[in-house]
């Protein structure tokens, strides 16, 4: 008789335990406001104050928001975001997210396209299928190749590189010096992408810009002839000593600490490194293009550095013009540029107007963002219509990690092949 | 009058343990055999929810797997790390065990050293364990400073030291626990036996051998089964590590399948793989439970 009742009240505790555990969206109207949730991730330079700066400041700009911060376990924002769509908890503004994964979905809504093109000096730099997720306040050169000049000088070499032959000839005068020529944090996969990155970007890319709409279209592969010579040229880095032999054990944040002390005299990074460049010993770092057979010249580029809105989102009108202040507000850009060497985009304003100390490094660097070069997507990198297809850049890195070790060009290829029929699915 | 008060006690206390019964069954049926029917459910369909699909596709994931080169290679990585720290988790339990075996306050300090790494998260764990075995981590550093290495030696950055050095972090994690479960075995065999062998003469190895060893046998059972299940599930320490590399090789199948699910967005195959998984498990905790349980019945 009475273990019915009992076993109701159980089941009855459960289903509102679960129920209390489904509400958390961390959303809804707050005393008049519209609360909505935004993704953002946190970095040494991009900590914990910067976002609740910006956030402060964007929403004295946005009467009516109340914004709750959700910080990502890891860079990894895409991954989370993911993990958050799939419990039901998918936020209303995601910060620097690759809209592709998202858009086929239907979770994400396009910023206004007049008010992108109004604001930004390559509206379309981050476009994907014609429509704007992420606003392209500010770019980034992913990589740019940093070199010591102190170390330079040393091994006798002139001039930064500009071609192949040259750069192979400054790696073997450092060598020869007992100078580790090249640095790469290769215990983190993407560190460890890098070189490739760099080869692929401007041996490839900056050849045909438009390959990777070729790849989505079946008409080249990873395995064809020029990719697999391109790749090769990472593997006479490795065979010829210009990595530490154990750079597959050096984390990110290590690599940069092992450049910036003189440990290496190269380090092929994303143009981010520059927030990271020693004020005291600025002078002493210089930047250089991949370098291409030729010495043309080819910048990897990638535009982005804002917030995507969900299409989902509470108050979607109320989320853009958060988004729109956001992206805008100069003091943001200013801790982008000084922190994250981010280079920035807006129409109508120079680096004097966001009030920055910069590094002549840095100047140099974002130079070639304003000069008519040959911009390619960098492979990986790009969050527009070339970003690669979801989970092809763990593919990417892992190769790169494995071809640190195994001579295996064309077999490591072929399995990106793999890997992208897979994804395309 | 004293009989009806019996029942009523005993009727009341029926129903607290119906009650807790029902809690625990509750909790049970929410959080492990729905997510495992739904997972199931999922193991059959091409689910990805960032395409919007969910489709019915019968088997065709299982036999996506029979072609699957990283899961081959994310089985074998995990069947090697679980056997290999098992039986060396095992062997330092025992050991640690034999050692602790005492009743001064010292030996009881010990044993709380000696299940802290257990304690611990295993976030926590990895963390500290990485800050020792990079490339400028506390091991080469003091190795090079002695003149054991001419230059530091990437313990997590080749497929063979990452597998060696993961498995020795495993190892000394489940080494708490496995010394836990042997000084509880240990201090349940009888003395009136340990007695006997010494009146007989029976000292030293040859006691361990025939007393001490087959009288560890319930306690082996249990720390032999939990240490390969656990590790066969292993994730976190794995993922601050390594993060499975380089080059995915100490990628375990647990996080094969997290890559699976939240990068590749392919939720309905990473179930598939998860199943397999459980499955696996399932196989490899019976048939040992089973050879070891006959090791104590012929005690």
């Amino acid at each position: 008789m009475i273990r019915k009742p009992l076993l109701a009240a159980c089941v009855a505790g459960l289903l509102a335990l679960t129920a209390a555990c489904g509400s958390g969206d961390g959303g809804g109207k707050e005393s008049g406001e519209t609360a909505l949730t935004y993704l953002v991730f946190e970095t040494p330079s991009l900590d914990a104050k910067f976002w609740d700066d910006s956030i402060t400041a964007a929403s004295a700009q946005t009467p009516g928001v109340k914004i709750n911060k959700i910080v990502a376990p890891s860079t990894d924002r895409d991954g989370y975001a993911k993990q958050l769509q799939q419990s039901g908890q998918f936020p209303d503004l995601l910060q620097s997210i690759t809209p592709s994964n998202f858009v086929g979905a239907g979770l994400l809504k396009p910023y206004d396209k007049t008010w992108i093109d109004a604001n930004f000096l390559l509206p379309s730099a981050n476009s994907l299928k014609g429509e704007v997720y992420i606003p392209p306040t500010n770019s980034q050169i992913v990589p740019q190749v940093y070199y010591n000049k102190q170390l330079f000088q040393q091994a006798g070499i002139e001039k930064a590189p500009t071609t192949w032959a040259e750069f192979l000839d400054a790696c073997a005068k450092l060598k020869a010096k007992n100078i580790n020529p090249i640095e790469l944090g290769g215990a983190d996969p993407f560190a460890a992408s890098m070189p490739l990155v760099g080869i692929v970007s401007a041996d490839i890319l900056g050849k045909n810009k438009n390959w990777l709409q070729d790849r989505y279209a079946d008409k080249v592969k990873f395995a064809d002839a020029d990719m697999v010579t391109a790749v090769n040229k990472y593997r006479t880095l490795v065979t010829s000593g210009y990595f530490d032999k154990g750079a597959l054990g050096v984390k990110y944040a290590d690599s940069i600490t092992r450049f910036t002390t003189g440990k290496s005299a190269m380090y092929p990074m994303g143009s981010w490194f520059l927030g990271s460049v020693p004020k005291d010993t600025a002078d002493n770092f210089g930047s250089f293009p991949w370098p291409t057979d030729n010495g043309d010249v080819v910048v990897p580029f990638v535009g982005g550095g804002s917030m995507a809105i969900s299409a989902k989102a509470k108050d979607t009108a109320l989320a853009e013009k958060f988004g729109q202040a956001w992206s805008l507000n100069p003091a943001n850009l200013k801790a982008l540029i000084e922190t994250d060497g981010a280079f920035p985009m807006i129409k109508g304003k120079t680096l004097k107007d966001y009030n920055v100390t910069v590094t002549k490094v840095f100047e140099d660097s974002y130079a070639y963002v304003g000069q008519d070069n040959n911009k390619v997507s960098a492979i990986g990198w790009a969050t527009n219509d070339d970003a690669l297809p979801a989970g092809l850049n763990d593919a990417f890195y892992a190769a790169a990690q494995a071809l640190f070790t195994k001579d295996d060009v064309a077999g490591e290829l072929k399995k990106l092949d793999e890997a992208w029929k897979t994804a395309a699915q | 009058m004293e009989d009806r008060r019996a029942v009523r006690k005993r009727n009341s206390g029926e129903r607290g343990l119906a009650l807790l019964a029902a809690l625990a069954l509750g909790l049970y049926v929410v959080f492990l055999v729905l997510p495992l029917l739904l997972s199931l459910r999922s193991s059959f369909t091409n689910e990805n929810p960032l395409k919007a699909q969910n489709d019915f596709i019968g088997f065709a994931n299982y036999t996506e797997m029979a072609g699957d080169d990283q899961l081959k290679a994310s089985l074998t990585f995990t069947l090697i790390l679980a056997f290999g720290v098992t039986i060396a988790a095992n062997a330092l339990g025992v050991g640690f065990a034999l050692l602790l075996n005492r009743t001064s306050l010292s030996y009881r300090v010990m044993r709380t050293v000696a299940f802290l790494p257990q304690v611990l998260s295993g976030v926590i764990v990895a963390f500290v364990w990485q800050t020792i075995l990079t490339q400028n981590g506390l091991l080469n550093t003091a190795l090079v400073k002695i003149g054991l290495l001419d230059e530091p030696y990437p313990w997590l950055g080749s497929p063979h030291a990452a597998l060696f050095s993961i498995g020795l972090v495993v190892t000394w994690v489940m080494s708490g626990f496995t010394t836990v479960v042997y000084l509880a075995a240990l201090q349940s065999i009888p003395l009136e036996l340990h007695d006997m062998a010494s009146l007989d003469g029976v000292r030293g190895t040859q006691r361990f051998r025939k007393i001490t060893w087959p009288m560890l046998a319930p306690g082996t059972t249990i720390s032999v089964t939990i240490s390969l299940i656990t590790v066969l599930k292993l994730y976190d320490i794995i993922t601050v590590l390594t993060g499975g590399g380089p080059a995915n090789s100490t990628q375990s199948t647990a996080l094969y399948i997290v890559k699976l699910a939240f990068t590749s967005d392919r939720v309905g195959y990473a179930s598939a793989v998860a199943m397999l998984l459980l499955g696996l498990s399932a196989l490899v905790a019976l048939t040992v439970t089973g050879v070891l349980r006959r090791r104590e019945v012929s005690l």
